[in-house]
């Protein structure tokens, strides 16, 4: 299969099945939701297919698919995966897929809520695949809207206040992302092509560059619009409301894929477009981290509805992502790296952090949902001996939740530790805040477990409906606890998938950074 | 004639000009109006025949004072068509009767 | 017989085998006909009984392969000498006759076999490797490696030997979850009846299992990064199974508890491998492979010089102890270019380590005494040691042969393993605290063991005690003597707590002693075996004879080293007077147990008419580690156990110089503490026949009344048996600041966050209103205006349309005049109006009026 047909596939495959199901008779809902969930399925087939055709040897994009699209404007359709990509391609037709199955717990207006689900869908797989900003920018705001509309008509009780709330956020995101993207096109002759654009930014093209200015501007604008995504301290409060009022499948998605976004913008376009920005922001950037890891661990542990709970574990863990990249130490003198294989591991620690946190915190939600579809209730303090009540559930659950606390063997620990060893190179006192976060983690999450899973009886209403899990339940807690366990035993399965494409990306950020600040000395001179 | 030139014509036409408007302005009968406005014409009529006369103007002027003539039968048939339904809605011709067209 | 190479084979079976045994037991509940069935704990004896084959296998062929060069008849006065002074004496001579030194082994890869004595034996220091390589970026790698001397075979046959006793005894204790309708009577349900569930026995043995495996793990690890990842596993076992009644709140909380204070402990670890990884760039303990991907032995074996045409042997860099130590033993202490202590790392062949740019690499000497301090916080969290003591008493929520095997034989006994390991890596102020922090949690625990009545906390705290004691040991330089006590206590602390396991059993669940008393008659073997237990960790011995039990031999080890230390640094006298009496304390409490345990006169009839003796499958278990307690240790320090330890003890060790630039202690040599054994073992023995002779007299002959001694110190009694308040002090100083901050946080997020955000957006609907507001007064209000003004213009027109035709008449002909006037009046004569009325050619005499105006 050419290149063209098969990114294009992936990535409209959802939103033709969108459109297909126009035809479904309203009233024809399981047939419905197994076609979907058919679409879905054959996404995820396809996102295999490519994980075939890609060599993880090369560094650079492959695949490259580049159609002009508008003319005028410079616009193409191009795309391309590499070993950044790659992975979250994976994960998010895999997270979709499973959100799909989990979605039969949606009874109202299913028509709807499928086709948004899928256009969502084709978003996300277009924000991971495109390579030219414009056309990444408009699938970036593609994404929104079904988000808007899946939070605000499918939530919880406040799910106009959480719907908005997120809409506002992301959309502000969204417009300095904008404020950017045009700086660098009116800077660089009028190109979007990313890869064009980092050359730039790293100086690597005669005729153009961005100046330090220029960098520092773009990369603060952008970085806000991918923290608010990520999300980071202090831009983080709309995850919380979504994520409580949102129904499951949404929330799997949404803590499971949508926070990757953030982590994906910062790695694939506000670093390599303005290293200069980026190194001068990096203390910024680590600190961020760092608070978020703590902050976000407190705050979980005051809480006492579960998924919000859950929500301010994935602020914690999201935190390491932005600390993991950021850990560049340079050599004041020459601009040089210093200890450049430990923000190599840094990096990669953050990529994997983004992978693991992307199942562990999946599992999470839809483990608050299983229980919440059937006492309807999330006070942590009205849970308790659901261990007696439902053994499986319990026994995934607190897999699961130990994946999310960071226990080896399981996926959350290789990119937790990836990334905290990494940091002392960089700053010793952020290092130590970083890692006091494993105490506070603990501390939450033994606490839920406790609180949830252990002890005689249930305490909450609606005690006769507790039922044991059914087997499309269990068949997507066992699939996301597998995945936690092989990513936790085996995490070169991903590492060796990103190694060629982040070791080029750290050299080339490494030169670009040296090859601007060379360019202001000799200006300066 | 020659004692006759273009002042005394239009003098005759700027009475009976005067005459009409006068009779226009005067009369309530709608026939009264109507003579009026012939009145008007045919002051307007002289004077185009006059000029017609007594400058360069050649035949134009005559041949406008007939197309006023041709007017003015095609006006009068018009507005004793509308005399006539006018009283058939008023049972009268007393223009002043006549106010719906008041702002 | 077996290759070398075999021996890392045979522990990775061990070790892994109850990995697959959990992972087969953990789903019993659905293959097992029914909660009747015993096939999950056969198979987790089976497993850890192939898995202690295997340890011995291994230990035996490393035996072979060293010709038992550990228990060679010279091996002390030599192999001490020989092993490890040599090193320090003729390093770079004797090569392979420092087995134990780790900074040489690359030099193996390239040197001659030069040493006739040790031609024909193919071990020639740990054997270092990889299984499995976790991940690589650029010259930094993670990986599984197994670091195999003759302290991890020692360990590893101790582990499985242990856990299999256990497991075994376990098949009979827990054998009440063999039901399908467990009555939990020791919790109440709402409508006030006892708790009921379906029994737990398969899921029991899979945590044992996963336990064995992980504590295995940590101690084949080969790397501190693998000790990490197997300790946090340790961890989460120990978790699971001190909440074994999940249904407990107090077993639950327990296990909460123990859990997040060894994450206290491993927040120090994580900060030491954060320091260690930044500096040195390996976590490895010995020489490993850089490039090596899968299972390959990087260093250990005796490697010939390669022959024309075989391929050279595999390239090996220096692991930690390698780069931190000079094959001497000696840190390199230097100073920087800002005359900041530090330590140059150095090669296998002793010359410096050099980077990439040619210049030496170093670590500041205070950044190594962090990094040490803070592997030593995961130690003193895993080993309960001050001040996170506090989890283990709690722990004891457990089923007893949990409490066995984790809290007292095995994952406690890590930290002690660790704190031995990374011997190499501690500079002397680390070995001042480890020794100072052994030294006050031997003395505190064993202080509040004397008040506390629960069988199973005096247990506990004896355990916290003699773990504090194994600390000292090591902190004093008495690397061996902390092991060897680490081996002995493991073999009678498990005697002691199988054996209450065994009262417990037998008194259906009675934990409190004054409810107990002359149990004896009723249960003679536990009884018994327990005896054993107590003279061991009493360390009684018959003076002038060979005769003693195992923990005389270790405990007068620690004793003597921590005498030699004080005579070499009179200012620590304590680290010598604090545990002689510790000692005495020790013997005091243990056999206060025994006696109110098992001598004297039933106290409660109700237990007692209902206790009985334990079945045979948990009898054996006792007798075997009875005699195992007794004589583990035979011959002391000339014996076998000690010398195979010490066989792996690092270069150095016996007499550290003090650094030139940080000097603050010295190590006693073997000399110095071989000087003042005896002395030492004296003292020890008085202490402990005093502390045995006080607790014969209160408790077994009944002088002096406990109750009495109580009310006279009834304060220092509260004090005590609240635990020196630790609990308190936490809750205050740390849980509750916790919930505040974090209650903080989340009303920082609602308040300030969310409150800004509420606030713009209510600015914004203000602005909203005002901009509202200006459109319709000012923009629509301008439009309006222009249309009602229009409007009421055509208004007032509206009078002059009178519909009175003769009126209309009258304007026409005024207008006409107005116009005239107008036109006449106004505009009399000009340019414009000239040039039309030149196209008409007026005659003169017609229009006389232009012919004046041209005049």
């Amino acid at each position: 299969m050419d290149p063209l047909t098969l990114l294009t596939a992936i990535i409209f495959l959802p939103a033709a099945g969108a459109l297909a199901l126009v035809a479904f008779d309203r009233k024809a809902e399981e047939t419905m939701r197994y076609f979907a969930l058919a679409i879905t399925a054959a996404t995820f087939m396809l996102t295999l297919f490519l994980w075939r055709e890609f060599d993880s040897a090369k560094s650079e994009m492959q695949l490259v698919v580049n159609l002009p699209w508008i003319r005028q404007w410079n616009v193409n359709y191009y795309l391309g995966v590499d070993g950044i990509s790659m992975p979250l391609i994976l994960l998010t037709s895999l997270i979709c897929l499973l959100s799909m199955m989990a979605s039969w717990s949606i009874k109202k207006q299913v028509q709807g809520y499928l086709m948004l689900f899928l256009i969502l869908e084709t978003g996300i797989l277009g924000v991971f695949l495109s390579l030219d900003f414009f056309l990444f920018y408009v699938f970036w705001e593609v994404m929104l809207l079904p988000m808007y509309f899946l939070i605000g008509i499918w939530g919880g009780p406040r799910k106009e206040y959480a719907a908005i709330k997120f809409f506002l956020y992301t959309l502000a995101g969204g417009v300095l992302m904008l404020i950017a993207l045009l700086m660098f096109y009116f800077n660089s002759g009028r190109s979007f092509d990313l890869l064009h654009l980092a050359a730039i930014g790293q100086g690597k093209v005669e005729g153009f560059a961005f100046n330090p200015t220029v960098q520092i501007i773009a990369f603060i604008l952008l970085f806000i619009g991918f923290a608010i995504k990520l999300p980071a301290f202090p831009v983080h409060t709309w995850l919380p409301d979504a994520h409580v009022e949102a129904p499951t499948p949404i929330s799997m998605i949404l803590a499971g894929i949508l926070l990757k976004l953030g982590g994906y913008g910062i790695i694939r376009i506000a670093f390599p477009l303005c290293p200069f920005g980026a190194q001068y922001a990096a203390y910024a950037l680590v600190l961020i981290g760092a608070v978020s890891i703590i902050y976000g661990a407190f705050a979980a542990m005051a809480q006492t509805d579960f998924k919000r709970l859950v929500a301010y574990s994935s602020v914690s863990h999201m935190g390491y992502v932005l600390l993991g990249m950021a850990v560049w130490k340079i050599n004041e003198a020459n601009g040089a790296a210093v200890g450049r294989d430990y923000w190599l591991m840094g990096m990669n620690g953050a990529m994997f952090q983004m992978l693991a946190h992307g199942i562990s915190s999946a599992g999470m939600f839809f483990m608050v949902g299983v229980i919440y579809d059937r006492v309807h209730h999330r006070d942590l303090n009205k849970f308790g001996g659901l261990m007696q009540l439902m053994p499986d559930y319990s026994g995934l659950a607190v897999g699961i939740f130990f994946a999310g606390l960071g226990l080896p063997g399981l996926c959350g620990f290789i990119g937790e530790i990836f990334v905290v060893l990494s940091t002392w190179n960089y700053s010793k006192t952020l290092a130590i805040v970083a890692a006091s976060g494993v105490i506070l983690t603990a501390g939450y999450i033994l606490w839920t477990i406790q609180r949830v899973y252990l002890g005689p009886e249930y305490k909450g209403p609606h005690a006769e409906d507790i039922t044991p899990m059914n087997g499309r339940e269990k068949a997507i807690a066992w699939t996301l606890l597998i995945f936690a366990i092989v990513l936790g035993v085996y995490p070169e399965m991903m590492f060796k998938v990103m190694r060629s494409s982040m070791d080029a990306l750290i050299v080339s950020l490494d030169a670009g950074y040296q090859a601007v600040s060379a360019a202001v000395e000799t200006a300066q001179k | 004639m020659a004692g006759v030139d273009l002042t005394a014509y239009l003098l005759v036409g700027a009475v009976l000009f005067v005459c009409g408007i006068v009779c226009m302005a005067t009369k309530r009968n709608g026939i009264g109006v109507l003579m009026g406005v012939e009145l008007v014409l045919n002051g307007a009529n002289v004077n185009f025949v006059a000029f017609s006369r007594y400058t360069s103007l050649g035949l134009d002027g005559q041949m406008m004072s007939l197309f006023v003539i041709v007017l003015a039968a095609a006006e009068a048939a018009i507005a004793l068509a509308i005399a006539l339904n006018f009283y058939n809605n008023h049972q009268t011709i007393d223009v002043d009767r006549g106010s719906e067209l008041q702002g | 017989m077996f290759s070398p190479t075999a021996i890392p084979k045979f522990l990775a079976v061990a070790w892994l085998l109850p990995l697959l045994g959990f992972a087969v037991e953990i789903f019993a509940g659905r293959w097992q006909r029914d909660r009747k069935d015993r096939t999950a704990a056969g198979l987790a004896v089976a497993c850890i009984a192939t898995g202690f084959v295997c340890s011995a296998l291994a230990l035996f062929t490393w035996g072979i392969h060293t010709g038992w060069a550990a228990l060679a008849p010279s091996a002390h006065g030599e192999g001490h000498h020989g092993e490890s002074h040599s090193a320090a004496h003729d390093a770079g001579h004797d090569e392979h006759a420092k087995a134990d030194d780790h900074g040489h082994d690359a030099e193996h890869a390239k040197a001659e076999s030069n040493d006739e004595a040790h031609a024909d034996h193919a071990i020639t220091g740990p054997l270092t490797g990889t299984f499995y390589t976790l991940a690589r970026f650029g010259s930094l790698q993670l990986s599984i490696d197994f670091y195999i001397d003759s302290l991890t075979l020692v360990m590893f046959t101790m582990v499985t030997f242990i856990a299999t006793c256990i497991h075994l005894f376990a098949t009979g204790y827990m054998s009440e979850e063999l039901t399908d309708d467990y009555v939990d009577h020791q919790v109440h349900t709402r409508n006030g009846g006892h708790f009921h569930r379906p029994g737990r026995f398969y899921r029991f043995f899979a945590f044992l299992s996963l336990f064995c495996f992980s504590m295995l793990g940590l101690v084949i690890a080969g790397n501190i990064f693998m000790v990490f990842v197997f300790w946090e596993l340790v961890g989460v076992c120990s978790y699971f199974l001190i909440g074994f009644y999940v249904e407990r709140k107090s077993a639950s909380t327990a296990a909460n508890k123990a859990f997040i204070m060894n994450r206290v402990g491993d927040f120090g670890f994580l900060i030491g491998l954060m320091v260690l990884w930044t500096y040195f760039g390996t976590f490895s303990f010995g020489a490993y492979n850089p490039e090596a991907t899968g299972y390959g032995i990087a260093s250990g074996l005796k490697v010939e010089a390669p022959h024309e045409g075989e391929e050279a042997a595999p390239t090996v860099a220096t692991g930690l102890f390698g780069m931190a130590r000079g094959s001497d033993g000696q840190l390199r202490i230097d100073q920087d270019v800002d005359g900041v202590a530090t330590v140059v790392m150095t090669q296998a062949d002793d010359t410096d380590l050099l980077d990439a740019e040619g210049n030496h690499r170093m670590i500041p000497y205070v950044l190594l005494t962090i990094a040490g301090l803070g592997i030593f916080a995961g130690c003193i969290g895993k080993s309960a040691q001050f001040p996170l003591q506090t989890w283990l008493p709690d722990a004891m929520e457990g089923p007893t042969p949990v409490s066995a095997l984790v809290h007292s034989a095995t994952m406690v006994a890590a930290g002690v393993y660790l704190a031995a390991r990374f011997y190499p890596m501690f500079t002397h102020e680390v070995l001042l605290t480890i020794a100072y922090i052994g030294c006050i949690t031997a003395f505190v625990a064993a202080t509040i063991a004397i008040v506390a009545t629960d069988i199973k906390k005096v247990l506990a705290y004896s355990t916290i005690s003699q773990l504090g004691y194994m600390m000292l040991g090591i902190g004093v330089g008495g690397w061996g003597a902390g092991l060897f006590h680490l081996i002995t206590h493991a073999f009678f602390k498990s005697l002691m707590f199988l054996a209450s396991g065994s009262v417990i059993y037998g008194c259906h669940h009675e934990q409190e002693m004054p409810k107990m008393g002359g149990l004896w008659r009723k249960m003679p073997i536990t009884a018994f075996t327990m005896l054993a237990g107590v003279i061991a960790i009493a360390g009684l011995a018959i003076p002038g004879t060979p005769i003693a039990f195992s923990g005389f031999h270790s405990k007068d080890a620690i004793v003597a080293n921590a005498l030699a230390f004080t005579y070499a640094n009179p200012s620590h006298f304590l680290l010598f007077v604090v545990p002689l009496v510790t000692a005495g304390i020790t013997a005091f409490y243990m056999f206060r147990l025994w006696f109110y345990t098992f001598a004297g006169k039933p106290r409660d009839h109700h237990v007692y008419d209902h206790c009985h003796e334990s079945p045979r499958v948990m009898t054996t278990p006792l007798i075997v580690l009875a005699v195992l307690a007794a004589g583990c240790a035979i011959g002391g320090e000339e014996g076998p156990l000690y010398k195979l330890i010490t066989f792996s003890q690092p270069a150095g060790v016996d007499a550290m110089d003090p650094p030139p630039a940080v000097a603050q202690t010295t190590l006693p040599g073997h000399e110095a503490v071989h000087a003042v054994h005896s002395q030492a073992g004296m003292y020890a023995l008085i202490a402990a026949f005093l502390g045995t002779g006080i607790a014969w007299l209160v408790y077994g002959k009944g002088v002096l009344d406990p109750a009495d001694v109580k009310r006279q110190l009834s304060s220092l009694h509260t004090f005590l048996s609240e635990k020196w308040q630790f609990d308190t002090l936490y809750d205050v100083m740390f849980v509750r600041p916790v919930h505040v901050v974090s209650s903080w946080c989340t009303a920082f997020d609602r308040v300030v966050i969310d409150g800004f955000l509420h606030f713009l957006s209510r600015l914004t609907i203000k602005v909203a209103h005002v901009d509202r507001r200006f459109d319709e007064g000012v923009v629509d209000g301008f439009v309006n205006l222009m249309a009602d003004s229009t409007y009421s213009v055509g208004r007032s027109f509206r009078v002059l349309q009178t519909g009175k035709l003769r009126q209309y008449v009258m304007f026409i002909a005024v207008s006409v005049v107005f116009l005239f006037v107008l036109v006449f009046a106004f505009f009399p004569r000009g340019s414009s109006t000239s040039a039309p009325e030149a196209d008409v050619k007026v005659s003169s005499r017609v229009v006389p009026r232009p012919e004046v105006n041209r005049d």
